[in-house]
């Protein structure tokens, strides 16, 4: 136990290999000045100590106001060092924000006290201390509901946010961390290079048992990771709770079951629209009535749901109703978007006329728009 | 710089002696009242250091509280909302209650009048004014804190304070809200005080350095306090409508609100306030090392002009505490590069301390081991903050241990050094006695020792990982824990040997001369120790720079070793 900490952590991912190259950088060059300084100090004090001890009062010493160069040297030289930090730092912190364009995305909602992960292939897990008996059981072999299971060298994104307040995703295996903030999305990416089991902390404090928002993550080879994603290995051998999940499809998959559950179906559909079509629309550029457009990106596609009234298509009328946290969960909004992301030409399902409203579905009358009789493209 | 500047007006020449103001301060009235509704300065001085002793007190028993805890990877002694509640408790009474007034209330009040040369501050009236809001402020912050205290921790973000607490948010966020008011009352005065009451010949060369780092702290004071207010008024204002059932959504989310809004308001003020912190105790190290080593200081200008370079760019940098919560790439940048210009004049203090040494005749009485402590642990802490203005490097050790040892190094190793070396060396020109040689001596050093101990190890911990507020941890963690915590319990002895002869001081001291360090500054120079109400007989008129120590001569012009 002791050697674990008085030992370096573990580096496993590659924003490590370059945060811990940069912070040995800068403790190199603190080191040197730092002992400079004390060196300066301690031998100023031994060597010019009063040669009467304690005795105070006048005592012949040189009147030295200053030196122009000295100043200019120790202004100039810290911060040259102190800009090379900076673009060091920078470089890294601009690797934090691109990942690459393949890496598939993973979603983490927190939430007071628990980490939920989904997985575009639709396996979730939920991480966090039982918080029933955590006082035998955190810090010690802690009893985790869950674990984050990651592929070794291949890059994932994840993208998170929070259903209460702030918490922060954190991995010291992988030097990283992001705060995860409410009513927004956050995004970094891990690429880790080293199979085995780290740490996951909630590094921003969030309450009562934010110390319990904690988990692990174990780094697999590829095989294994597929096989986790399809359900048939767990990291405990099956023992464990929530491990090894039964699939039950895609996100993709699970989003489109709430696409005709929420009753979206009812206006994005093809046989009688009243609202634009959502079919390959990700990534395209989406002009609107009050003359401005923008790309449809993640961060549209989620507005678009949670208040449809920010931005109205040209050519359609403002009916769609706000779908807030209390009708669609950040999790389901997740699905939703990465179904509609996934939406291929004729993807879309076939309305019947006859659609009986599933249980659960918004029951408020739809407001009956100008368009209400198909108001298509003009 | 060397024009002198001649007005009569603010320290007013008494030619008739006034029977009233000529006997020790300590002496003009000794009824509760005298002090209660005293308007000397250096009275409310004292009503500062009694209370500030009292909150320190407070504050460290709660960090006692912290360290005991932590003792065990589940938690020694206390459950995790005690903790949570603990924390933030110690975090609020050490900022709120002891930095921020701390220097300035003792020592910007009772010194910085008699190092211009005045009589009293410019304003005496707001000057207890400040005092009394301070209280009232105070008063209400430890009433939430004793009636349920808070859990939010003492950067009361939203929408957790606003939404998840079960704290007594409003009325702890009312109280520190009334405290802002007395900074801005104490910053004013003393701004006022050093533009208008210095006495003939005390210019802005010849001002003591601790003089300059009480204005520049007085600056930030003056302009970042207000926007502390609108943060704490809006967070209040969405607190209390959430209780009431009709919520007025400003930080969060689910009311439409932007907690990063509070974010960044939060530490418009909160980062000059660490200026706040630690600018005083600056100006106290310039003021020990150059009596103790009988130099000038070296660089005169450039110490005095980067405190007042590190108050204007302390204000463009507030957005380092805030890397990874979600603000732009741009922004970050922007951020980063700022922060790494603010380091420069720190780091330019440090060089010309050190070579004010230089072939001087040092003595090591206990302010000079706590002059020398705070360079050596200010260093640390401000070196390491390299790693967290660094973007890349801040990405991994922010919100760990790595941030608490960072911060306790430079507040804790830099203002509490500083603040007692101030207690140390002022001592006899305040109470007129001397306290222990020796023990002062083995108390400054248990308490270097001490700190070093309890946040050392906690750089290590965050470097691995251990976030901050954890009550309970992996146990791997719990080796550094219990070190941290042994440091505590030398640090927890030091306090305890410095409270006990200071007090002994009173009884048992022997009477200190004028001037027992044969120092320079005005302040040594009234003829009686402790000073007369007014100050000084006769108007002093300055004649030389504040550290002619090579020269042997005060700054009006006396042999400084004349006892």
């Amino acid at each position: 136990m002791i050697l674990q900490t008085t030992m370096l952590p573990p580096q496993a991912s590659e924003i490590a290999w370059h945060v811990d190259n940069l912070i040995w950088f800068i403790s190199a060059v603190c080191g040197i000045t730092g002992l400079g300084v004390y060196g300066a100090l301690l031998y100023f004090c031994i060597v010019y100590r009063r040669k009467v001890p304690n005795q105070l009062g006048y005592a012949p010493t040189p009147r030295i106001l200053g030196s122009h160069k000295m100043e200019l040297a120790w202004t100039v030289i810290p911060l040259v060092l102190f800009l090379g930090f900076f673009a060091w730092g920078a470089w890294i912190y601009n690797m934090c924000f691109h990942e690459p364009p393949d890496a598939p995305e993973i979603y983490i909602v927190g939430k007071q006290w628990m980490w939920k992960i989904q997985y575009p292939e639709g396996q979730r897990v939920i991480l966090g201390q039982n918080s029933l008996d955590y006082s035998k059981t955190v810090g010690g072999e802690g009893y985790f509901e869950g674990v984050m299971v990651l592929p070794v060298n291949r890059p994932v994104k994840i993208i998170t946010t929070s259903e209460d307040v702030i918490h922060d995703f954190g991995i010291p295996a992988f030097r990283q961390k992001i705060d995860v903030v409410p009513g927004r999305y956050t995004s970094t990416w891990y690429l880790p290079t080293k199979t085995g089991t780290y740490d996951v902390f909630c590094d921003q404090y969030c309450g009562t048992n934010h110390s319990l928002m904690v988990g692990k993550v174990v780094v697999v080879d590829g095989d294994t990771y597929t096989k986790w994603l399809a359900g048939t290995w767990s990291p405990d051998g099956g023992q464990g709770h929530g491990n090894r999940n039964a699939v039950d499809g895609s996100m993709a998959h699970q989003g489109r079951q709430l696409f005709m559950k929420l009753n979206c179906i009812q206006c994005h559909n093809t046989q009688n629209p009243r609202a634009p079509v959502l079919e390959e629309i990700f990534g395209t550029r989406r002009q609107f009535k009050d003359g401005t457009s923008v790309i449809a990106d993640d961060e549209y596609l989620r507005e678009s749901i949670r208040k449809p009234r920010a931005k109205v298509r040209e050519g359609w009328e403002a009916i769609m109703p706000h779908f807030g946290t209390d009708k669609v969960s950040p999790e389901d909004l997740n699905k939703v978007v990465a179904y509609i992301k996934s939406l291929k030409k004729g993807d879309t399902p076939v309305r019947t006329e006859d659609w009986v409203p599933p249980v659960g579905a918004p029951t408020e009358e739809r407001p009956q728009g100008k368009s209400s009789e198909g108001g298509g493209p003009k | 710089m060397s024009t002198t500047i001649e007005h009569e007006t603010g320290a007013p020449h008494h030619a008739e002696p006034h029977a009233a103001g000529h006997v020790s301060y300590l002496k003009d009235g000794y009824s509760i009242w005298s002090w209660l509704f005293t308007v000397d300065h250096k009275r409310i001085g004292i009503l500062y250091l009694i209370m500030l002793t009292l909150f320190f007190a407070v504050g460290g028993a709660l960090a006692g509280l912290v360290r005991l805890n932590l003792i065990t990877p589940s938690g020694m002694i206390l459950e995790n909302d005690q903790y949570n509640k603990t924390f933030t408790a110690h975090g609020v009474v050490m900022l709120f209650l002891f930095l921020i007034p701390s220097i300035p209330g003792v020592f910007g009040n009772f010194f910085v009048p008699i190092m211009v040369g005045a009589k009293d501050m410019a304003f005496p009236k707001l000057n207890i004014a400040s005092w009394y809001v301070w209280m009232l402020g105070a008063g209400f912050a430890v009433l939430a804190l004793l009636t349920g205290g808070l859990d939010t921790g003492w950067t009361l973000y939203p929408p957790y304070s606003t939404r998840s607490s079960h704290g007594n948010v409003v009325t702890g966020v009312f109280g520190v809200f009334i405290t802002g008011f007395s900074s801005i009352m104490t910053g004013l005065n003393i701004i006022v005080t050093i533009h208008r009451m210095r006495a003939p010949g005390m210019t802005w060369g010849r001002l003591p350095l601790f003089c300059w780092a009480m204005y520049a702290t007085s600056l930030i004071q003056l302009l970042a306090t207000p926007v502390l207010a609108i943060a704490l008024l809006l967070l209040m204002i969405e607190s209390a409508s959430n209780a009431l059932g009709v919520p007025v959504g400003i930080f969060d989310p689910a009311l439409d609100g932007d907690p990063v809004l509070f974010q960044h308001l939060f530490w418009f003020y909160s980062h000059p306030a660490v200026y706040i912190m630690i600018l005083p105790g600056m100006g106290v190290v310039s003021e020990l090392l150059t009596c103790f080593s009988r130099k000038n200081i070296f660089g005169y200008t450039a110490v005095a002009w980067s405190s007042v370079g590190i108050a204007i760019v302390g204000f463009l940098v507030w957005a380092h505490h805030m890397f990874v919560a979600g603000i732009s790439y741009y922004a970050a940048l922007l951020f980063s590069l700022l922060s790494m210009f603010v380091a420069v004049p720190s780091a330019i203090k440090v060089f010309n301390w050190v070579s004010t040494l230089y072939r001087g005749a040092i003595s090591f009485q206990a302010p000079m081991i706590f002059g020398l402590g705070f360079i050596v642990l200010f260093t640390i802490g401000g070196l390491t903050g390299l790693y967290l203005a660094t973007l890349g490097s801040d990405i991994h050790l922010h919100d760990t241990y790595f941030i608490v040892a960072h911060f306790h190094f430079v507040m804790v190793g830099g203002m509490v050094l500083a603040y007692l070396g101030a207690v140390h060396y002022w001592w006899p020109k305040m109470f007129g006695v001397m306290y222990s040689d020796f023990w002062s001596r083995i108390g400054a050093v248990l308490i270097i020792t001490g700190y070093t101990l309890t946040f050392m190890p906690q750089f290590w911990l965050g470097y691995h990982g251990m976030p901050r507020r954890y009550p309970n941890y992996p146990a791997q963690f719990q080796f550094l824990n219990v070190m941290s915590t042994a440091g505590y319990t030398v640090q927890l002895a030091g306090f305890l040997l410095i409270h006990t002869y200071l007090i002994l001081s009173f009884f048992t001291g022997k009477k200190a001369g004028p001037n027992p360090w044969a120092a320079t500054g005005l302040e040594w120079a009234p003829t009686e120790s402790p000073p007369i109400t007014h100050n000084f007989d006769t108007t002093p008129r300055v004649v030389a720079g504040p550290y002619e120590y090579s020269l042997n001569l005060t700054q009006t012009g006396e042999k400084a070793d004349v006892r």
